[in-house]
């Protein structure tokens, strides 16, 4: 038989374990780190996407091709990446990465976006009336780009059950805009095979 | 001292471990259960003052009545169905996904057994399982987020619900053998999302689902024929029009009551012959609009039934019940074996207050979406590319004008559609049961 003490011990122990999980918890982790919580879409799938990328797009000869052809620095554009997928993916994160990728190699110069010269032109107007003469930037001096990057992001769902087979696949086009041809197109597939918890 | 409680096996064949319990520690726990559940007033009870307000259209009033009812734990996916429905209804559709985002993330974890629910619900009652969502409601939450997206102009944010609706639509046929969870209304809506998209295979086959699914699900009113227009002009190749979609959430849909019904005690030896269990009891509310007008100039449109919530709640309950009252015979096997118990080691007076906390936890689980509407109506109106005034006329089924709503500078674009949405409510003493 179990004493009082015993039971308020045992009390006391269960009010301590409980109270224990209410404080909230922060630990850093490297960027790389891979952490699956929910099967959706991740920074981690938004990084491989963004290696593969990268990689694929500075290794191929379009670049070269360009730069013969011109003797001139490819300008590109970022254009419309559409969500086709069945979750609401922020491809901002890729994006930015390849964005960044092209400029530091210094092989590739990449414009403002249309929502990013709207800001620049407002700046531009702005210096008209209040920069010196000096230091005021004039109109009509942008940089046209050559090609626009397009692209979308596709998957695929098989479920049953509790398990899921989710399929990504991300494509990105960069097309001349002189004349629509494709200089480059760039895939990355991605498969996970996602099982939700039977009990909490 | 100490008195010996012990359980044995009731109807689900769960068995308690014998143990010993103080006396003091018993009576704490019986005064406990005594003082905190007469609060629990059932969940159709509480939310009546949410019910009114928005009836008023006070909107702002009922957001802050529901965020005073604090429906968190067990409840929490109820707080954000809820939420996302007065946030839509007031027109902020990006912060009414957030909630409906939060609901469906709530209901994927709540999905998943807890066994200490399951052993709760089976010696309390169902109240103290997490709400997971009917499985009615669950596909309902997708049609509002893609309304919410293409009235907010992001068709490819609709398409993503589209998508995922499909993916969970074929689940919850998989597990439930029902009929009515074709998920017909939403599919409708999903053609159009996926028109607009310009996925227009997509559209052809949700069309033929929903088509299909209404057939199916056999609610009492005919596959809308905006659906079977659209269908046949896909299948002709001819594009869409450009035009005014109206979508009416009109009246409040089923609420549960709690009724006590008499069972059969499986255990007499255990007590008395005969129990009382707590189970719901379905009550369908008087739908106040028979039929919506929708004009601009001279062009007018009438409306049709796209969904009727009323009829797919009574048809769920239905078939929930016969689990529900397994449950609650289980659930009053070990009650009477604990109160016999407590009697037999306490005296009289552990006995009695033992049956009353086993008499006041009986509740029956009245959850449910309480702002769903009792059915959703559709006009369709085709008008030129351009900016419009349109007006909604609310008529009651006796043909009296029971209101109106204008709608300025609606900007219909040239091949789409244009969608506007409202909400009518009969102020709730008017709501006859029927």
């Amino acid at each position: 038989m179990i004493g009082k003490k015993s039971w308020a011990l045992i009390l006391a122990s269960v009010a301590a374990l409980m109270l224990s999980g209410c404080a909230t918890e922060v630990k850093r982790v490297g960027v790389e780190e891979v952490k699956d919580l929910s099967g959706n879409w991740n920074d981690t799938d938004s990084r491989l996407v963004s290696e593969e990328m990268i990689r694929d797009s500075l290794s191929t000869g379009w670049i070269d091709r360009h730069a013969k052809k011109s003797n001139k620095v490819p300008a590109v554009i970022i254009g419309n990446i559409r969500n086709l997928s069945h979750e609401h993916i922020n491809t901002n994160t890729f994006i930015a990465d390849l964005e960044r990728a092209f400029v530091n190699s210094g092989r590739v110069d990449v414009v403002a976006s249309k929502s990013e010269r709207e800001g620049i032109r407002e700046e531009r107007a702005d210096m008209d009336l209040n920069a010196s003469e000096a230091s005021r930037k004039e109109m009509g001096k942008e940089t046209g780009a050559d090609y626009m990057l397009i692209g979308t992001i596709n998957s695929i769902i098989d479920a049953s059950g509790s398990e899921q087979i989710r399929f990504y696949q991300v494509d990105l086009t960069l097309v001349n805009i002189t004349d629509n041809r494709k200089v480059w197109t760039g895939q990355k597939k991605l498969k996970k095979d996602v099982k939700d918890a039977k009990f909490r | 001292m100490s008195n010996n409680i012990s359980g044995v096996s009731g109807g689900s064949g769960w068995v308690m471990q014998e143990f010993n319990l103080p006396r003091w520690l018993s009576g704490l726990c019986v005064f406990l259960v005594v003082l905190v559940l007469p609060g629990c007033a059932t969940y159709s009870l509480s939310v009546s003052q949410l019910e009114t307000a928005t009836a008023n259209r006070d909107l702002d009033g009922a957001i802050k009545t529901l965020d005073e009812l604090k429906l968190s734990g067990p409840d929490e996916t109820l707080h954000h169905l809820n939420k996302g429905t007065l946030l839509r209804l007031k027109g902020n559709f990006a912060e009414s996904n957030k909630h409906f985002d939060a609901a469906k993330n709530l209901m994927g974890k709540f999905n998943a057994i807890s066994v200490t629910e399951q052993l709760a619900s089976v010696s309390v009652n169902d109240t103290v399982k997490a709400y997971e969502g009917l499985p009615s409601e669950q596909l309902m939450v997708y049609a509002f987020e893609a309304l919410n997206y293409v009235q907010s102009g992001d068709v490819d944010g609709a398409a993503v619900e589209a998508r995922q609706f499909d993916v969970k639509q074929h689940l919850i046929a998989e597990k439930n053998n029902a009929k009515y969870l074709s998920g017909a209304f939403v599919r409708y809506i999903d053609s159009m999302v996926y028109e607009a998209a310009g996925e227009r295979d997509e559209a052809r086959i949700e069309m033929e689902n929903a088509v299909t699914g209404y057939k199916t699900q056999n609610s009492g009113f005919p596959v809308p024929q905006g659906l079977a227009d659209d269908l046949k002009r896909l299948n002709a190749g001819k594009p869409a029009p450009s035009e005014a979609v109206f979508i009416l959430h009109n009246g409040l849909g089923p609420t549960l009551s709690e009724e006590i019904i008499r069972v059969v005690n499986p255990k007499p030896q255990n007590g008395s012959a005969m129990f009382s269990l707590a189970v719901p009891k379905f009550t369908r509310r008087s739908v106040p609009v028979a039929r919506v007008i929708l004009s601009s100039g001279d062009a007018s449109a009438n409306s049709e039934i796209v969904e009727d919530v009323n009829n797919i709640g009574e048809r769920s309950l239905k078939d929930r019940l016969p689990a529900i009252i397994a449950r609650g015979v289980a659930r009053m096997v070990a009650k009477s074996v604990a109160v016999g118990e407590a009697k037999k080691q306490g005296g009289e007076l552990a006995g009695f207050f033992a049956n009353v906390a086993t008499t006041v936890s009986e509740r029956a689980d009245t959850r449910s979406w309480t702002l769903l509407p009792g059915n959703i109506l559709m006009a369709r109106l085709p008008l030129s590319a351009g900016k419009h005034d349109l007006i909604a006329t609310y008529y009651s089924a006796s043909g009296n004008v029971l209101g109106t709503h204008e709608f300025k500078d609606i900007v219909v674009k040239n091949g789409r559609k244009a969608f506007v949405a409202d909400y009518y409510m009969n102020p709730p003493a008017q709501s006859k049961a029927q």
